[in-house]
């Protein structure tokens, strides 16, 4: 059910993206680092869905927030000469793996559990 | 909390992701921009797209504010014969000036650098400089358009006006200052015939271009479109009072 939504929404994305207007190059910066915090937290969704204790509004704000945040962060680095967006990378990518590990972890075990069961 | 409305919030926030992930391709897409290894190129990279932006944003705000200019001209001068008189005046000078866009019958020239080495008689080319279009080449097609009496000529957009230079710095070529490269088009307005005729005969220059081996191409036709002169005129020195 919630990965067939998934797939769905990224189907339907892809299809509006690319009849999209594009953004003007000035902001694509902001826009990549506000990309992978997305990523981030739809990651970090999955996750705590598997882990049953997802929370809708943690979760809302925390796509959002974090995207802000991080474009936030970013324009502050420009303005102050220092890559801060690298350290939001970092974090972003950091926690990426993180997610994925316990997806990964959750699925090993469902998977390696069953023929145990059968037999 | 059920699970339909975690599976709709998901999908809602994938299909964001999705379609800004899109946008973002399209955009690194467009700019061209490969990313370099040293930081300091990527930010020289970064900063000349920026301008390139603005300049093309600015441009268009010039072309726009040049368009509602015209238009209150007309309108102030509807109902007026002097001025109407005048109007038309400001009209026929800016294009002798090259500052309107003009178009009529007239031919178009392609010349195309020759990249096989073979000229059009299928013999091999010794000198490969005989098979690049050099920008005396340039001077000599716009001399003899001239002389066939041709009324407006452009070289890939640029238009020539009285102060153009066409000049060769190192491998490139520039008019009006702008670099232009092969294939170079050549568009002139006037008689058709006439200016066939005096580029295409045989002697004549491109003749001897083409039996050296650069691709010529010459097209007639009933409506070429020139471009107008994107710089600013500007003069310092001259005057008229004696």
């Amino acid at each position: 059910m919630i990965f067939i939504a998934i797939v769905i929404g990224c189907i339907l994305g892809a299809v509006i993206g690319i009849y999209a207007p594009m953004v003007s190059y000035t902001y694509s910066g902001y826009l990549a680092i506000a990309i992978i915090a997305a990523l981030d937290s739809v990651f970090g969704g999955i996750a705590s869905t598997l882990k049953k204790n997802f929370d809708l509004k943690i979760f809302v704000t925390g796509f959002f927030g974090n995207a802000i945040l991080s474009i936030m962060l970013t324009y502050l680095g420009q303005k102050l000469n220092v890559d801060i967006y690298l350290a939001a990378i970092v974090v972003f990518v950091g926690r990426m793996f993180n997610n994925l590990a316990i997806i990964r972890r959750y699925y090993i075990e469902k998977f390696t559990k069953k023929p145990n069961n059968n037999n | 909390m059920n699970k339909k409305q975690i599976a709709i919030t998901l999908g809602v926030m994938c299909f964001i992701l999705t379609v800004s992930i899109f946008v973002q391709i399209k955009t690194i897409k467009n700019t061209n921009s490969t990313i370099s290894q040293s930081l300091k190129e990527n930010e020289l990279r970064d900063e000349v797209l920026r301008w390139k932006e603005k300049y093309d944003v600015a441009y268009e705000q010039l072309t726009q504010s040049g368009k509602d200019l015209e238009e209150i001209r007309k309108q102030a001068t509807q109902n007026d014969k002097t001025s109407l008189a005048k109007q038309n005046e400001i009209i026929q000078n800016n294009m002798l000036l090259g500052t309107y866009e003009v178009q009529g019958p007239g031919i178009e020239i392609t010349l195309t650098d020759n990249n096989t080495g073979i000229s059009k008689d299928g013999m091999e080319v010794i000198d490969l400089s005989k098979l690049i279009v050099h920008y005396d080449d340039l001077l000599e097609v716009i001399n003899s358009l001239n002389n066939a009496g041709a009324e407006a000529i452009s070289i890939n957009g640029q238009r020539i006006i009285q102060t153009t230079a066409i000049t060769c710095e190192g491998n490139v070529i520039k008019v009006n200052g702008q670099r232009v490269s092969s294939p170079f088009t050549i568009k002139a307005i006037g008689s058709s015939g006439l200016l066939y005729g005096s580029v295409s005969m045989i002697g004549g220059y491109l003749y001897w271009m083409e039996y050296e081996g650069v691709l010529v191409d010459i097209k007639q036709s009933e409506n070429v479109v020139i471009e107008k002169y994107n710089g600013v005129i500007n003069y310092k020195y001259i005057n008229n009072e004696n």
